[in-house]
């Protein structure tokens, strides 16, 4: 289990996390969910150590992150940068191989039992046939599928994702998320995902973090916390809340508008 | 990425097609079986064999050494500066070492031991100028990392400017570096290069063991933290390396310029940016353009013999300006680049 308590953090002056507590459950997908410029990027480079942390700890399984070393951290954590950037000429099947480096030997590469888990990587992903291919003529929805690709292939229990649908079309936003939904649930990886979207949120994470001016609101189940109230203290906007289908779908109201239900 | 496969396939075939052509060019062919059982048994009994043994042996591992060293070590510095013109050459690597080595054998009448790790201080002293001046003309806002390149140009001027001054200034001892002075590859350097050779190979075993954290470090440094790469650790020791690496080299023949500026050029579109595979295919272009601008220099205007670095710094512009036009200047190019 992850966990933060009372850190802080700040950008030389600027002050970007102050006080934050909390936990990231075991197995489950975790959204943390603000408006612009909140803290939630910030909260995951303060637990890869992106971000130096004024005061406060993180644990993960109890144990302080800031002391485990580099590379053994990222056999237990792999993180997924908002923007990534691939160097041209570079293979799907290069960027996975990468990945692994923290297992590898000095001068070694992969095992084999490494390159079986890369190619259910790939196939996890829906990108097999692909392996040949230079990442930077990926389109946009297979290229972000290989970033996901390169964060399992480290083959960590957590996984932090900062925003990782940016920049894709509705039906890439789902197909990506669905994907991200089925590691928790079969591959019982432990995942964190900074998220824009309320209704991506209630469809697909099972707990949410509320950030608001680098604190953290509320967190809880995705039933208990998305709701009006909770919206309207984070995104000072009101909102109309239903079930519909067996998951909750967030209706935002225009200022001055009535709404008709 | 079949081009790939082919690229490191043909490498080593050319480099030793090379090879041969650098020994044995010039021989009259009834000679040649004579001289490969000479070479086999590096013994010599004619005046052919001495030749070949005692000059072009020598000429060929020393341009074997430069090339791959420079070659390599700019690939890593492109890498690290993200900036093409990095090299060696081009940031003030070549230029200290140079001067300080006249320095120290104009000035402190040092030996030949000493001159090389005059050199090695030079090459240090040269790089460190470049990036401090960087720093004073505000490097932190430039991330294509042009500043260094300029600071780079500037630095190597001044050291360049010294080193003339220094050799000006001994109108009796000048002789013995003029040749050296404009990197020449010559028979009588391979004292030198017994003496600094393994310099030269921990540089390439450095960039063995850190080809793959650096290729993650071109993945941005945050990337790379993530996946477990010490990236100050991995960065400073990749500049160690590739800075003492050439000055050895610049020990050895002077500083010859160009190879670490062209040869990652010429390798990145064939072999990508994967270090794992251009290192390999650097080392050996490197060599291979080494050996054929010595066997040009030594062999163009025969009987007279050319200085080498002359002609690197002709084939590497000429080369360059085909590479900056075919790469980076057609218009399929820049669509995907």
């Amino acid at each position: 289990m992850l966990e933060t308590r009372h850190v802080s953090a700040a950008y030389g002056k600027l002050d970007v996390l102050s006080d934050v507590s909390v936990r990231f459950q075991k197995g489950r997908l975790t959204a943390v969910v603000g408006p612009n410029g909140c803290g939630k990027s910030s909260l995951l480079k303060a637990i890869m150590g992106f971000l130096p942390v004024r005061s406060g700890d993180i644990f993960l399984e109890g144990e302080p992150v800031p002391r485990i070393g580099r590379k053994k951290l990222a056999r237990r954590i792999a993180y997924l940068p908002q923007d990534c950037f691939c160097p041209d000429y570079m293979t799907l099947g290069e960027l996975i191989e990468l990945a692994g480096y923290a297992r590898y030997s000095l001068v070694g590469g992969p095992s084999e039992r490494d390159r079986a888990l890369y190619r259910q990587v790939l196939e996890t992903v829906g990108l097999s046939d692909r392996a040949d291919f230079p990442v930077n003529k990926l389109s946009g929805g297979q290229r972000q599928r290989a970033w996901i690709a390169m964060v399992l292939a480290q083959d960590t229990d957590v996984i932090l994702m900062d925003e990782p649908v940016n920049h894709l079309d509705m039906k890439y936003q789902f197909a990506v998320l669905e994907l991200v939904r089925d590691l928790t649930e079969t591959h019982g990886k432990t995942v964190i995902a900074v998220l824009h979207d309320l209704n991506l949120t209630t469809a697909f994470a099972d707990d949410v973090i509320l950030m608001r001016s680098g604190k953290c609101l509320t967190a809880g189940p995705v039933a208990e916390t998305v709701t009006t109230q909770n919206i309207e203290q984070v995104f000072d906007l009101r909102t109309q809340i239903f079930r519909r289908d067996g998951r909750l779908v967030c209706f935002p109201e225009r200022a001055g508008h009535a709404t008709v239900s | 990425m079949e081009k790939r496969g082919l690229f490191l396939l043909a490498a080593l075939p050319i480099l030793a097609f090379t090879l041969a052509a650098h020994l044995f060019y010039g021989f009259r062919p009834a000679e040649i079986p004579g001289l490969i059982a000479a070479f086999l048994h590096f013994e010599a009994q004619s005046y052919e064999e001495a030749v070949l043994l005692f000059q072009r042996v020598p000429r060929s591992l020393t341009a074997i050494y430069v090339g791959s060293i420079s070659a390599t070590s700019g690939v890593v510095l492109q890498s690290l500066v993200r900036n093409p013109l990095a090299s060696p050459a081009t940031m003030g690597v070549n230029a200290g070492a140079a001067m300080f080595l006249v320095a120290g054998a104009l000035l402190f009448n040092i030996g030949t031991g000493l001159q090389g790790a005059a050199a090695l201080a030079g090459a240090l002293a040269g790089f460190l100028s470049c990036v401090a001046v960087a720093r004073f003309a505000g490097r932190q806002n430039d991330p294509r990392g042009l500043s260094l390149i300029l600071s780079g140009a500037l630095v190597s001027m001044l050291f360049t400017g010294i080193t003339n001054a220094l050799l000006l200034s001994d109108p009796a001892r000048r002789s013995d570096f003029l040749s050296w002075v404009i990197g020449n590859i010559n028979h009588a350097y391979i004292d030198r290069l017994a003496m600094f050779w393994w310099i030269g190979a921990a540089s390439i075993a450095a960039f063995i063991v850190l080809a793959r954290p650096l290729t993650l470090i071109l993945f941005g440094a945050e990337k790379a933290a993530s996946a477990g790469v010490n990236v100050p650790l991995v960065s400073r020791a990749a500049i160690l390396a590739a800075v003492l690496g050439s000055g050895s080299a610049v020990a050895v023949c002077g500083p010859i310029g160009f190879v670490g500026l062209v040869v990652p050029h010429i390798v990145r579109p064939f072999v990508g940016n994967n270090l794992v595979f251009a290192l390999p295919a650097a080392f050996a272009t490197g060599a291979v353009i080494c050996l054929l601008a010595d066997l040009v220099a030594r062999q163009a205007l025969h009987p007279y013999v050319l200085s080498t670095g002359l002609v690197t710094d002709l084939l590497g512009g000429i080369v360059f300006v085909v590479i900056v036009k075919r790469f980076y200047l057609s218009p399929s190019n820049r669509e995907t680049a």
